[in-house]
């Protein structure tokens, strides 16, 4: 961790008369004027870590979904992550934007450039990369500090949920992104990783790419023995439990181990991840948190 | 008042209108300028790297340019594709044409053609491939020869359905983190796009009026029917495939740089005919200049409705060419039914 945070240290260098250059997540140097003051997120992830660091007074813009902690709800809002106002977004006069390669649009990023406000790009595909987005962050911010405590005490949850879950068996989980169709995480992506911290084995495991669409049929075949549905914020209401239950072949429905978890957590690569995560193991092994 | 001093009068007026639009789209947008910055902006009396200047100059003004290049473009393949089928109710999307030209980027964008004035070049060039083949299939699925005002629809109908099919295959393989971006260019949607893109755009959309535009007096021939145009000393085939590539090239255009936007190619000829009358010579250029008055005020209505969130321009040109073209149909061209 201490390495990472040198990393991203090393990373901020001045360069001579002008001002700073930082290296973003997919390797892109971004030339900024200063440390940045104004920053506008296009991340909700990225906006709940700059809360978490305590950085919120350099927010200056986030997205509609932007939605945790309550108080980014009363920071001025550029749209959404898919289209969001050029204007808007220049009207905010920042000196940093950051969008992510998962869910911005290239043209966004693009568009901005040609205006000339400097774009960070961020990318998290394993929980080693939330580390580093927050060290990130910290740097970017001026909060270094806040961002090694940050980290440190996530970890340390992390060993817990590990510890907590190494006596146990190892079940078949199905993890339901959304279930129609049927999208689960394959094996690029975050949530595969976790599943694995929290003890279990994501029967998706191995698909292609990160977010793949499964047969229904397929998921049946290999016989889960826990099947977790992610609800998306409140917006989609209520988990449709009745179309799983008629599945009864399969372990996970015979022994009632069908489980709602927050998609929320899980699916943003903020601190609250470890939250997912502890929610995850429960689920999983609710021997081992008795 | 002779032709030539009505086309005149025609365009002149047409053209202030559109003037007065997209002035008036300037002074409005999410960023909340007050009419004061946008003017200072205008004026250039405030700095080049100030907000005013940024929003007012590289973000309103070239998306104005955009929006009115295109439903120009779109309005004239409309009128264009109604004289070559001898249809009033043709046009890109309700051909399937724009489908095609869709079909056509969406395969481009999955070999990796992007950004950058190369790859808007690779794209136009997909969409006018795809626009191609989709009118041919048209033509075929519709029985070459002389095509009834019902198949024609019904083939266009068959044919944009395909085509809306083969995009979802396509979709379907697209990485997850790009989905959103394809589905919003699929929505039709006007962007602020980078200068010599927005070259590119002017010129393929000026290529395929010049297709059109010389040969609006034979197309007022050809509504006299086939043999008689021909017998007038019209070169029929040579003039059909002149007009289908010029009609395909200003559709694929636009498909290529904001996405399939339906019925402008429907409303604007339409409401062209309404007031000015069949003559081709009249409506052709006044489509282009009508065109691109009635897609400016739809995309203004697209940008500000929602702010700071925008909805698709092709979602405001669908909800008033849906009702239109019923409205044609209950009404105008009920014995053509």
């Amino acid at each position: 961790m201490i390495r990472t945070l040198a990393v991203a240290g090393l990373l901020l260098v001045a360069s001579p008369g002008h001002g700073l250059g930082v290296r973003d997540m997919i390797g892109r140097d971004v030339a900024l004027a200063g440390p940045p003051a104004r920053i506008v997120s296009l991340v909700p992830s990225v906006t709940e870590i700059v809360f978490a660091l305590g950085a919120e007074d350099r927010l200056v813009g986030v997205t509609d979904f932007c939605d945790y902690p309550p108080a980014a709800r009363r920071k001025p809002r550029v749209g959404g992550m898919l289209a969001p106002s050029l204007e808007v977004i220049t009207s905010l006069r920042p000196d940093l934007v950051v969008a992510t390669t998962e869910g911005s649009r290239e043209e966004t990023v693009a568009q901005l450039q040609r205006l000339g406000i400097p774009v960070y790009l961020v990318a998290a595909h394993r929980l080693a990369d939330v580390w580093d987005v927050i060290a990130r962050l910290g740097a970017l911010t001026g909060r270094e500090a806040a961002a090694g405590h940050l980290v440190a005490g996530l970890r340390a949850r992390v060993r817990a949920v590990e510890q907590a879950v190494a006596a146990g068996s190892r079940p078949r989980v199905l993890y339901v992104l959304w279930p129609e169709p049927l999208i689960v995480p394959g094996r690029e992506s975050l949530v595969t990783e976790l599943i694995g911290i929290a003890g279990g084995r994501s029967i998706s495991a191995s698909e292609g790419t990160d977010y793949p669409r499964f047969a229904l049929e397929a998921a049946v075949a290999r016989a889960p023995e826990v099947i977790l549905l992610a609800n998306h914020s409140a917006s989609t209401g209520g988990i449709d439990r009745e179309r799983w239950r008629g599945l009864t072949s399969v372990p996970a429905i015979r022994d009632g181990r069908l489980h709602a978890v927050n998609g929320d957590l899980l699916h943003r690569y903020g601190p609250r991840i470890v939250d997912g995560l502890e929610q995850l193991a429960r689920a999983i092994h609710p021997e081992a948190f008795r | 008042m002779s032709p030539g001093a009505r086309l005149v009068a025609v365009l002149g007026v047409l053209a202030l209108v559109l003037l007065l639009v997209g002035a008036a789209a300037l002074f409005v947008g999410s960023a909340a300028l007050s009419p004061g910055a946008v003017l200072a902006a205008l004026t250039g009396r405030t700095g080049a790297r100030s907000i005013e200047s940024v929003v007012t100059l590289s973000i309103r003004l070239p998306r104005i340019a955009v929006a009115a290049l295109a439903g120009g473009a779109l309005a004239v393949a409309g009128v264009a594709f109604q004289a070559l089928t001898r249809n009033p109710l043709a046009e890109p999307s309700v051909l399937g044409v724009s489908g095609g030209a869709a079909f056509g980027v969406v395969i481009g964008q999955s070999v990796g053609l992007g950004f950058g004035v190369l790859g808007a070049a690779g794209l136009t060039a997909f969409a006018f491939a795809g626009a191609v083949v989709a009118a041919g299939a048209v033509y075929l699925v519709a029985g070459a020869g002389r095509l009834s005002v019902q198949t024609l629809l019904l083939a266009g109908v068959i044919v944009g359905l395909f085509f809306a099919s083969a995009i979802t295959v396509v979709i379907s393989f697209v990485d997850v983190n790009r989905l959103g971006g394809v589905i919003h260019w699929l929505l039709g949607n006007l962007a602020t796009i980078p200068p010599a893109s927005l070259g590119l755009f002017a010129l393929t959309a000026a290529a395929g009026l010049a297709l059109v535009l010389p040969h609006a007096r034979e197309l007022n021939l050809l509504a006299l029917g086939e043999e008689a145009a021909q017998q007038l000393g019209v070169d029929a085939e040579r003039l059909k495939l002149q007009i289908f590539a010029g009609a395909a090239l200003l559709t694929a255009s636009v498909v290529a740089f904001a996405g399939p936007i339906g019925f402008v190619g429907l409303i604007v000829p339409h409401a062209l005919r309404l007031l000015l009358g069949p003559d081709n010579r009249l409506l052709v250029p006044a489509a282009f200049v009508g065109g691109g008055i009635f897609l400016l005020a739809a995309d203004t209505v697209a940008r500000s409705i929602v702010a700071p969130a925008e909805l698709s321009v092709g979602v405001i040109t669908s909800f008033c060419g849906a009702p239109f073209f019923v409205w044609l149909l209950r009404t105008r061209y009920r014995a053509l039914l």
